[in-house]
């Protein structure tokens, strides 16, 4: 629970942070695109160092960064008593609310095969962070018995990827 | 073009300092207090943890790309192309981390694998 808290409101100040940064370096380049010639390789190099400079300057840019820093923040001190592979998947629903974001507050031309794609993503997320493997693999290796490889009836016993041993009862987890 | 190589290099530099970052908290401890100065110990002790700056420093490769990125290409297009971290991620949550990694966890990863795929191909920008 502690941990679903956190990783929420981390998604969403990613989501707010990247909204702020796009609208920021989009207009970076709109500024920078302007000033700086067409030419050859030093040019277009030189060009890049523009849109840094510009970039570092951006209010934009820095609001949505320290949006993004909080992200961060949260996701480090999750990081500190949960499993990566229990944290990435659960900060991953953020790419549906990034994509909505980009259409609703970015004005972005979201085709549906996009949309198809964010939501496909989403199944694939669902699927990770119900192979709660973690909580059930500790609970059958303390009665000394090794866990199957591929972990599938061990989550089917554990739908709720509950990271407390305890919790998973003995008779299921040997079904 | 250019969106798909900063995509890759966000991709790579973000996997790379997440599985660092991760040492580096797992050595630093718990995050178990609020307390303001117990915090700003924790803090210090996990500046000092070369495993964390190591990932900070991968981080921050991967977030100027991020930023080049968003300069050139979608929002919408960017950040659901880089969800493909999870495939390298979970290969390194597993060789480096020595997690275990079920098939259904495998299978959500293909399914991110073919969202990756409808969003890079669908029609927008770039």
């Amino acid at each position: 629970m502690k941990t679903a808290t956190v990783l929420v409101i981390a998604i969403l100040s990613q989501a707010v942070g990247d909204v702020y940064v796009t609208r920021g370096m989009k207009a970076v380049v709109e500024i920078s695109s302007q000033t700086a010639p067409t030419g050859g390789l030093w040019a277009k190099l030189l060009s890049y160092v523009a849109v840094g400079l510009h970039a570092a300057r951006s209010p934009e840019v820095l609001v949505g960064t320290l949006c993004l820093i909080v992200f961060f923040a949260l996701y480090s001190a999750a990081l500190s008593w949960a499993d990566l592979s229990f944290v990435l998947p659960a900060t991953a629903f953020g790419y549906v609310l990034n994509v909505a974001a980009g259409h609703y507050l970015l004005n972005e031309r979201v085709s549906s095969v996009r949309w198809a794609g964010a939501v496909v993503i989403t199944f694939g997320v669902v699927f990770v962070s119900r192979s709660g493997v973690r909580g059930a693999r500790n609970a059958i290796e303390a009665m000394g018995i090794s866990a199957s490889p591929d972990g599938a009836t061990i989550v089917a016993t554990n739908p709720g990827g509950s990271n407390a041993p305890k919790e998973v009862p003995t008779a299921e987890v040997l079904d | 073009m250019i969106a798909i190589l900063l995509i890759a290099l966000v991709v790579l530099g973000g996997s790379a300092g997440e599985v660092l970052t991760t040492r580096g908290m797992k050595e630093v401890g718990e995050i178990s207090t609020l307390r303001p100065l117990e915090l700003i110990r924790i803090a210090g002790r996990a500046l000092s943890n070369r495993n964390f700056l190591g990932g900070v420093f991968f981080m921050a490769v991967s977030y100027f790309s991020f930023l080049g990125a968003l300069a050139v290409a979608d929002l919408s297009l960017v950040l659901p192309a880089t969800s493909i971290s999870f495939v390298i991620s979970t290969i390194g949550a597993k060789f480096f981390l020595k997690e275990h990694i079920s098939a259904m966890r495998w299978t959500g990863i293909l399914l991110v694998c073919l969202g990756v795929a409808l969003v890079l191909i669908s029609p927008g920008k770039p």
